[in-house]
């Protein structure tokens, strides 16, 4: 009888992870099936999966066209950036609330809490309207600045339950030990404290790398624009035909290093998304 | 919200422990306090810079009748936008799509993810490809996503039609961009497809949670599957679920990108968002944009509210029952 | 010596070192984009409509000792183009010294004061190359021409030859878009149209009103206090063709969310019949589907009502100048090259897009390229078009079209009354759009 139920339950498992398989991965494979259809294929409708000649030159194509490539270079710097200078700040700003007493601790929470909630949607009038004064419209920074402060909330989040894990005490062994309080946290906490922060970048880095209101709303030219809206803008060499195969190609390229980042470090984003929300 | 907040609670309170031991003395506090604040002081600057800031001036432009193109043209108007917007029919039919996109997405991705949860609980085989893979849908970019379904739903292009058509409702030429029932699917299917990996994981981490020593005390005392679901699992994971719900919900509501690439918005699958957007910044109304600027944030909170507020109606019920 | 750093500090990093050169690494990233390569010469900004390459090869003839004209690509909606331009000039951005307007948008921007004034003596040049009357009443606004007619676009009736043999019609003589319907849902044929939720479905719905002898609005001198004259007979005959085809056999499946693209596979597929599209239709199959190219016929626009001469819509691009930017009077210089007979033929050559003059049409390569009867076809549609009315408020009015004529499906004998009521409700900022 225990035998026939978790017999039955093996079964659902193995057809369970084939359903999350197909769900995960059947839709990749389409848009990559789709970036070898050649664009003769697509021009005259191709309702196949699979291409029917198989050829490289969308990817080619893709290359070779600058507007993509400035797009991709804004995309990683913009991303990066903004992740780096976010972790910097949120760390100091989860530091303080796991270790620290002081007024307006709950403020902060509650703050950070209401801006991820935020509609961005709604910032995009004012804020153009500011970034044109301040001469930010159409620049790296001028995305920067709000990737940073949407992405803050988050990492100040996975941050703080980071360090609430941390044994707190061994820094106060090393300052007994003789160390100053500086060499104590560079010693003892960094190196303890790292997981938590790599994985807030990362989380950051996502929220960036995929951010599209702001990016279409704050940039009008190649210099600034990033990747998911130049795709949206996406013209090919037919100004009336959606390049379908040359988008999915743009698709799978700007895929590859979620694909990456996924590959090397699933384990720390699983921990990163489920430890500050759920623990309750 | 409450349990939202509550984890930081316990940081709070471990903090303090910790802490209270060694540093009593009332200078020390005041000096830490001045510590916590200049920590604290960069992060919440940036925050309110762009937030705090743009929407008091949200609130100011939404006083005046002010467009790009005619800068000339500004006045004040008081409440007119307000008014203005309110009474439009298509303010409510992008709310109550939005909504609805809310509505099916979030219930549709809490029972997927909850199946997906189990299976990944259970599984002892292959688990960090199982996280790699679920992984990839949530760190793929939305507009990508939408590409993707856009073609796979297209006319010329995609396959649904071909495979789907022995389906009674499809057909070899069903225009799935062509009325907003058909719209409506293709939007939440990239949608749901998308963030149910999100709510999966969230799940996951509350399933952990749920001790197994209750669920085998409960089979032992005969409870079905569904007695076991339903009066252990659930009620043991519904911080999890709510934080899931309550996350899930406000980001779908503000949903842009896959109509933005899908639809433009055609076919009355407008939303909120997207309107807002399209008063802003095609329309280029800068009054009338912010005072729609405004009532979006607005709803939002009281979205917020009534999540929280329905959840703890439902959760008291539960233990009621049990 | 403190400034100087040694090597020794340097291994003790600090987190506000560490931020401050990041954030000096932001800024001088965003300087670096900023300002580009600069070697001396002046670079002309060129921000033109996507094309397949003519319009790069006049901005290299064009470009002198004196400066050189580069360009930079807008997205391919006419309504993202107009976006794009139209917040960058609101923040008078100097980094745009010349632009591609579509014709509709013209008037808002001249306007709003984005536009430099066209100087005496190329208004005296674009006389001299006969350029269609047509193309200088879309550039001109408050009797000031403002900008550069540079291509002028009009659509015919494309149709297959084998299919009007099929179905036994009369192609020498006028046709009407009933009778092309009726053909079409007679022999399994679509007509293909654009009739997306965008600017080009108002191009057809304009053409289809002006065709029955209306027009959409009047008076737009009087900005948002302009009449709406849709609500008119002419709107419900307009508005009675689309039902028609809506609801014919002879709809194409993604009648929606057909564009000029869509509309163009539609026409080369086996069901292809009639297509009204843009000039570059006719080398549009050359390369892709060479049987189609053969079997391509063309004649005048239909007309909406029988008897009465068709509206052709009027499209194109007119180069303006930009009020903010840095290097006026060489862009306006620019300009007068970019707009000769020669860089309008060289530009139709290579696109399809036909020149805005008549001595653009004597290009010779177009000569050879295109048959003598279609060059003619082509300039006696501009000469007739209806261009879409200048006001600058068309994106409103555009808009609201949009919204209350798409889908086609749901188009009937209300359509137009609820449109003109919607649009002055638009207007006068009592609704949204």
């Amino acid at each position: 009888m225990a035998g026939n139920t978790s017999g039955k339950t093996a079964v659902g498992t193995w057809i369970g992870f084939a359903l999350i398989m197909l769900w995960c991965l059947f839709p990749v494979a389409w848009i990559i099936s789709l970036s070898f259809k050649s664009e003769g294929e697509t021009a005259a409708g191709s309702a196949q999966f699979l291409p029917k000649e198989p050829t490289f030159d969308n990817y080619k194509a893709i290359i070779d066209n600058p507007d993509f490539t400035r797009a991709l270079i804004n995309s990683f710097g913009i991303a990066l950036i903004a992740t780096l200078l976010s972790v910097i700040f949120a760390t100091l700003a989860a530091y303080a609330i796991a270790r620290l007493e002081f007024k307006g601790k709950r403020l902060v929470l509650s703050l950070a809490l209401a801006i991820a909630m935020f509609p961005v949607v709604a910032l995009v009038g004012p804020l153009f309207d500011m970034w044109t004064t301040f001469g930010l419209f159409n620049t790296w920074p001028g995305l920067i600045i709000p990737y940073m402060s949407f992405t803050l909330p988050l990492a100040i989040w996975t941050l703080s339950a980071f360090f609430r894990e941390i044994p707190w005490e061994m820094e106060q062994a090393a300052q007994v030990d003789g160390a100053t309080s500086w060499q104590a946290f560079r010693k003892v906490i960094v190196p303890l404290a790292a997981p938590g922060v790599f994985t807030a970048a990362i989380l950051t880095f996502f929220f960036a790398w995929n951010e599209f209101v702001l990016a279409i709303s704050l940039t009008s030219t190649t210099s600034s624009r990033t990747v998911p809206a130049q795709m949206s803008f996406f013209v090919g060499p037919d100004p009336f035909n959606p390049p379908y195969a040359q988008l999915a190609t743009a698709s799978v390229i700007v895929t590859l290093p979620v694909i990456v980042i996924v590959l090397l470090f699933q384990r720390k984003i699983v921990a990163g998304l489920t430890s500050g929300a759920v623990k309750g | 919200m409450t349990a939202t907040v509550a984890p930081e609670k316990d940081v709070t309170k471990s903090g303090k422990s910790g802490k209270s031991a060694k540093k009593p003395a009332s200078d020390r506090s005041s000096a830490e306090n001045k510590l916590g604040l200049k920590l604290v002081a960069p992060a919440v600057v940036l925050m309110l810079l762009v937030t705090a800031y743009p929407m008091l001036q949200a609130l100011y432009l939404s006083l005046f009748r002010y467009r790009l193109t005619a800068p000339d043209d500004r006045a004040f108007v008081g409440v007119d936008n307000y008014l203005t917007i309110l009474s439009d029919d298509q303010f409510w039919l992008s709310t109550g799509t939005t909504v609805l996109i809310m509505v099916v997405t979030v219930a549709v991705e809490l029972v997927i993810g909850f199946a997906f949860a189990m299976v990944m609980h259970r599984i002892v085989f292959a688990r960090g490809l199982m996280r790699t893979s679920i992984l990839i849908p949530y760190g793929i970019i939305t507009v990508v996503s939408a590409f993707a379904w856009q073609f796979a739903f297209s006319l010329n292009n995609g396959f649904v039609n071909a495979w789907f058509n022995w389906l009674p409702w499809i057909a070899e030429d069903t225009n799935w961009f062509g009325d907003y029932w058909h719209a409506m699917f293709a939007i939440m299917v990239s949608e749901i497809w998308k963030t149910t990996p999100f709510m999966a994981l969230l799940l996951l981490a509350g399933l952990a949670q749920v001790s197994e020593d209750m669920l085998e005390a409960a089979k032992v005392d005969g409870a079905t599957w569904t007695q076991r679901l339903t009066k252990v699992i659930l009620p043991n994971m519904r911080a999890a679920i709510m934080v899931a719900v309550l996350f899930r919900a406000l980001d779908a509501y503000r949903i842009f990108d896959n109509i933005f690439v899908m639809t433009k918005g055609a076919e009355g699958t407008q939303s909120i968002s997207f309107l807002t957007y399209r008063q802003v910044i095609e329309q280029m109304q800068l009054g009338l944009g912010s005072a729609m600027s405004v009532l979006l944030f607005l709803s939002v909170l009281l979205l917020a509210w009534l999540i929280v507020k329905l959840f703890r109606v439902d959760l008291a019920q539960a233990r009621g029952e049990g | 010596m403190e400034t100087r750093s040694s090597t020794g500090s340097r291994l003790r990093p600090r987190s506000r070192r560490a931020a401050g050169s990041v954030a000096a690494l932001a800024l001088a990233s965003s300087l670096l984009a900023a300002c580009g390569g600069d070697g001396g010469k002046p670079e002309l900004v060129w921000y033109i409509n996507p094309d397949s390459g003519g319009q790069d090869a006049v901005a290299e003839k064009c470009s002198t000792d004196d400066y050189t004209i580069s360009t930079q690509v807008l997205p391919q909606d006419a309504g993202q183009q107009r976006i794009q331009l139209a917040r960058r000039l609101a923040a008078k951005d100097p980094s745009i010294d010349l632009m591609s307007i579509d014709p509709p948008f013209t008037a808002e921007f001249a306007d709003a004061g984005f536009l430099a004034e066209v100087p005496q003596d190329a208004k005296t040049q674009l006389e001299e190359q006969g350029t269609f009357k047509g193309a200088l009443d879309a550039a001109t606004w408050n009797d000031q021409l403002v900008v550069f007619p540079f291509w002028s676009n009009t659509q015919v009736l494309w149709y297959r030859k084998s299919f009007v043999d099929k179905a036994g019609i009369d192609m020498s003589q006028p046709v009407t878009w009933d009778q092309i319907i009726d053909a079409a849902s007679e022999n399994d044929g679509k007509v293909a149209v654009q009739a997306n939720k965008y600017e080009g479905y108002v191009v057809w719905i304009n053409a289809l009103v002006e065709g029955a002898g209306g027009t959409i609005l009047e008076n737009p001198e009087e900005g948002v206090d302009a009449d709406i004259t849709l609500g008119d007979e002419a709107g419900k005959q307009a508005a009675g063709i689309i039902e028609k085809l809506a609801t014919s056999e002879a709809a194409p499946a993604d009648l929606s969310v057909s564009n000029e693209g869509t509309a163009g596979s539609t026409f080369g597929s086996d069901q292809g019949s009639f297509l009204v599209n843009w000039t570059y239709i006719f080398k549009n199959y050359d390369e892709t589907a060479p049987d189609v190219a053969e079997d391509i016929g063309y004649t005048r626009y239909p007309q909406t009502v029988e008897g009465e001469e068709s509206r052709p819509p009027y499209g194109g691009i007119g180069i303006g100048v930009s009020a903010y930017s840095d290097e006026q009077e060489l862009a306006l210089e620019a300009a007068q090259c970019l707009v000769s007979p020669e860089s309008q033929g060289i530009n139709a050559d290579l696109t399809g897009n036909m020149p805005a003059s008549t001595q653009g049409y004597d290009y010779p390569k177009l000569k050879e390229q295109y048959p003598a009867d279609l060059l003619e076809l082509f300039q006696t549609s501009v000469d007739a078009a209806a261009p879409r009315t200048v006001t600058p408020y068309w994106s409103d009015v555009s808009g609201s079209i949009q919204n209350i004529w798409h889908p086609p499906r749901s188009v009937n004998d209300d359509t137009p009354g609820r449109s003109t009521t919607f649009i002055e409700d638009v207007l006068k900022g009592g609704d949204l759009l």
